[in-house]
């Protein structure tokens, strides 16, 4: 509808009468509507009212949805709109790509997605859509999930361009998180807790050491390298002389990462005999590397000191 | 517990006070129109932040108070289950082909049940069993909830946040008691509980979904739901570590320390840049606050060389804010989402409160009473009681206790847990009228 115009002027919604709303004397988080969404919202509960399914009914959802995306049957509505008039899938998603755009943090467009892409059964189109939203914000919840949905509803699991997509993502920004999260879904994923196999398990070592290297305080890599050796069943000890590269004891004012001091008090635990050893890594986490978790390293000094606390 | 007197930052309960009651007593401004899908929650925050502030009681007169709970009721459907405004409401148009497109919210139901507790109601015309009944239908075959029904089926995500609420209505009309209650089965908890443990992350966080990244809003839900299903986690050295109850967290060592690492000195989009021409971390820039910074490749001459006139890192601890995800910017909310859970496992210990304190107080709090997202952000709803809420886990003095799974005042729960109908699905006596008020008294004055 183009600006300016209201409902009760369009001749096309003449017949409809618009369903205002009733928010009584002591209403709660009342809030300052428009006219123009006071209006709409009238005219939408009237159509829902009757179930009226129609192409003046989706371009309303349309005019909502465009002030408040958040609302949670209009999707609804809409798609069933869809389905009920048989529109066309393709001019749907067309129309979603600026929705999307315009609102960044709604969830509900990223759900009405996957029914639509669902229904039209093919991914196509969908990559480069995504990379479109990832500019505007690389760590985008919605739109991680979202590719993940792709993931699982089209078996892209062992494609090796799902992989080298996400290592591109992690070469633009090695601090990622998401980037770093996909990459363990994809490799992990469809696995269903089966062993990892060898030359998979060196693969992922490789990479997080490798991106360890590019930047040595950054958590991202260092969690995503503690999670294999964990899901391996490998002892801690493996990661030692890597380790030792951004942190040693021996040079401890030459420390280069908070999270390789944190790893190497984790390998002098396990070791039993190593446990002063371990104190003093935590020690210079709390003083000097890392002071702003200094409870929290200070609590990891004392659980050492107790018998066997199995965690 | 945060004495102000040895501490420059304060919070200015007078702006605050004001702040929430003109979003109490005045329309919200049209750039709320977004969320006129949450006025329930919306209407919960508001309420809630001037009860810990001391201020609802004086806030609303009696007729006013009655007023609200009478919109409240308004708006619960047929079914039991309240709808999140009166926004989907048809009037006398409702029927049973058009209710599909005005169902019973789980945010929704759960706010305003929170809400007529916070206004004193006795809860009598809630349609308790037909809320149970319905939350019974709310539940997937794989443990989760969802947000509502549509056509028979769950539609929604599925992650925590359902669950932490539907967890909360269950505890509200029914207490932890496990099994048949008036005749309604309850939810499958274990079902729920396993949902929980599979969210798990490998960096010890917990996720929308299995395999999705860690966040500190799931987190929180997950802690604050398996509190109120009475599955938390047991302590390794507690004399009930063997019960038979499948409980939550499968690695809770991992996940305290996931969410201490949600400390962070990246309070602001400039904090990213401070070592940009470095290009590799060094001890002298060995903490987080750059944790954003895009790096070229390998450390250049240049960048080797701006290392050595440093001195190894000293940085200001004045200030630490939290994050919601790893290598992510600090922001008010976080601050709960990830306080709150460490609080209910009883370890907020871990986390040093006074930089955090003085983050929200000199950062994020607004001139104008409120918290902002980020430093210089204007207040909204959200993030202001969540703030305070905070400060109310911390131990502010001059503000109420708090359940911080309920983010509401212990004050407000007891009034609650007086009503005759629950103590009597407890199994518990009669309560002596004055307790209540007691309680109430205590509370504000003791802060």
């Amino acid at each position: 509808m183009a600006p300016g115009i209201f409902y009760h002027d369009d001749p096309a919604w003449s017949d409809v009468e618009p369903i205002p709303q009733e928010d009584g004397e002591h209403p709660l988080a009342a809030i300052a509507y428009t006219d123009e969404y006071s209006e709409a919202m009238s005219y939408l509960r009237a159509v829902m009212a009757q179930n009226e399914y129609s192409e003046r009914g989706l371009e309303l959802t349309e005019h909502i949805i465009n002030m408040n995306p958040a609302h949670y049957t209009v999707w609804l509505y809409r798609s069933k709109t869809l389905e009920e008039i048989g529109a066309d899938l393709h001019a749907e998603i067309k129309w979603l790509n600026p929705t999307a755009l315009k609102h960044l943090k709604n969830y509900q467009i990223w759900h009405h997605r996957q029914i639509i892409v669902n229904k039209l059964d093919s991914s196509e189109g969908e990559a480069d859509f995504i990379a479109t939203m990832l500019e505007q914000d690389n760590k985008n919840y919605h739109v991680w999930s979202y590719r993940q949905w792709l993931v699982k509803r089209f078996g892209l699991f062992s494609k090796p361009e799902e992989l080298q997509w996400v290592e591109g993502m992690i070469e633009e920004d090695v601090r990622n998180n998401s980037a770093w999260n996909h990459r363990w879904f994809i490799v992990m994923g469809g696995r269903d807790g089966k062993e990892l196999p060898e030359a998979i398990l060196k693969r992922e070592l490789d990479y997080a050491k490798y991106a360890i290297r590019k930047a040595p305080q950054n958590q991202s890599p260092w969690n995503y390298l503690r999670g294999i050796v964990r899901y391996a069943k490998l002892p801690l000890s493996v990661l030692k002389a890597f380790t030792l590269e951004f942190a040693d004891l021996a040079r401890p004012d030459e420390v280069f990462s908070s999270h390789a001091l944190d790893t190497l008090a984790d390998i002098y635990a396990e070791e039993n005999s190593q446990k002063e050893e371990a104190k003093k890594a935590l020690d210079l986490l709390a003083t000097k590397y890392d002071p702003i978790r200094a409870n929290y390293w200070n609590y990891r000094k004392k659980l050492l000191d107790q018998p066997e606390a199995v965690s | 517990m945060c004495s102000a007197a040895n501490d420059e930052s304060t919070l200015n309960y007078a702006r605050h006070i004001s702040y929430w009651r003109r979003n109490l007593k005045t329309f919200l401004p049209s750039i709320y129109q977004g969320n006129d899908s949450n006025r329930m929650t919306f209407g919960f925050f508001i309420l809630t932040a001037l009860d810990v502030l001391g201020d609802l009681h004086s806030a609303l007169p009696p007729e006013e108070r009655q007023g609200h709970i009478e919109w409240v009721y308004t708006c619960q459907l047929p079914e039991g289950c309240f709808r999140a405004s009166p926004g989907t409401d048809f009037g006398s148009h409702r029927n049973a082909d058009n209710a599909k497109w005005d169902p019973g919210h789980m945010p929704a139901t759960f706010f305003a049940l929170l809400l007529l507790v916070l206004l004193k109601d006795d809860l009598g015309r809630v349609k308790r069993r037909e809320i149970l009944i319905w939350l019974n239908k709310m539940q997937r075959p794989d443990g989760s909830f969802g947000e509502k029904l549509f056509e028979g089926s769950v539609e929604g995500g599925n992650d925590t946040r359902f669950g932490y609420m539907a967890a909360g209505i269950r505890w509200l009309l029914r207490g932890t008691v496990e099994g048949p209650v008036d005749g309604v089965p309850d939810i499958d908890v274990d079902k729920f509980v396993k949902c929980v443990r599979i969210s798990e992350t490998y960096d010890g966080g917990i996720s929308e979904e299995p395999f999705q990244e860690a966040h500190a809003g799931f987190a929180c839900c997950a802690i604050s739901a398996l509190q109120l299903l009475d599955r938390l986690p047991l302590q390794p050295t507690s004399a009930l570590a063997q019960d038979d109850k499948i409980r939550g967290i499968p690695n809770l060592p991992l996940l305290l320390k996931w969410l201490v690492s949600r400390q962070t000195l990246t309070l602001e989009e400039e904090d990213n840049t401070d070592t940009l021409g470095d290009e590799i971390d060094s001890s002298a820039t060995c903490h987080d606050s750059h944790s954003f910074i895009k790096l070229g490749s390998y450390p250049s001459v240049g960048g080797r060389q701006s290392f050595d006139t440093q001195p190894t890192s000293h940085f200001e601890l004045s200030w630490v804010g939290l994050n919601g995800r790893c290598n992510k910017i600090a922001d008010t909310c976080y601050a709960y989402w990830a306080c709150a859970p460490l609080h209910i496992l009883g370890r907020l210990d871990l986390v040093d409160k006074k930089p955090v304190r003085r983050w929200l107080l000199d950062k994020t709090q607004h001139i104008v009473g409120g918290f902002g997202k980020m430093p210089g952000d204007p207040p909204d709803v959200y993030h202001s009681c969540l703030g305070l809420m905070v400060l109310a886990i911390f131990g502010e003095t001059g503000l109420k206790d708090v359940d911080a799974g309920l983010c509401m005042s212990n004050s407000a729960k007891s009034h609650l847990e007086s009503l005759p109908w629950r103590r009597e699905i407890l199994g518990l006596g009669p309560v002596q009228s004055d307790v209540a008020q007691v309680f109430d008294h205590l509370a504000v004055s003791g802060g």
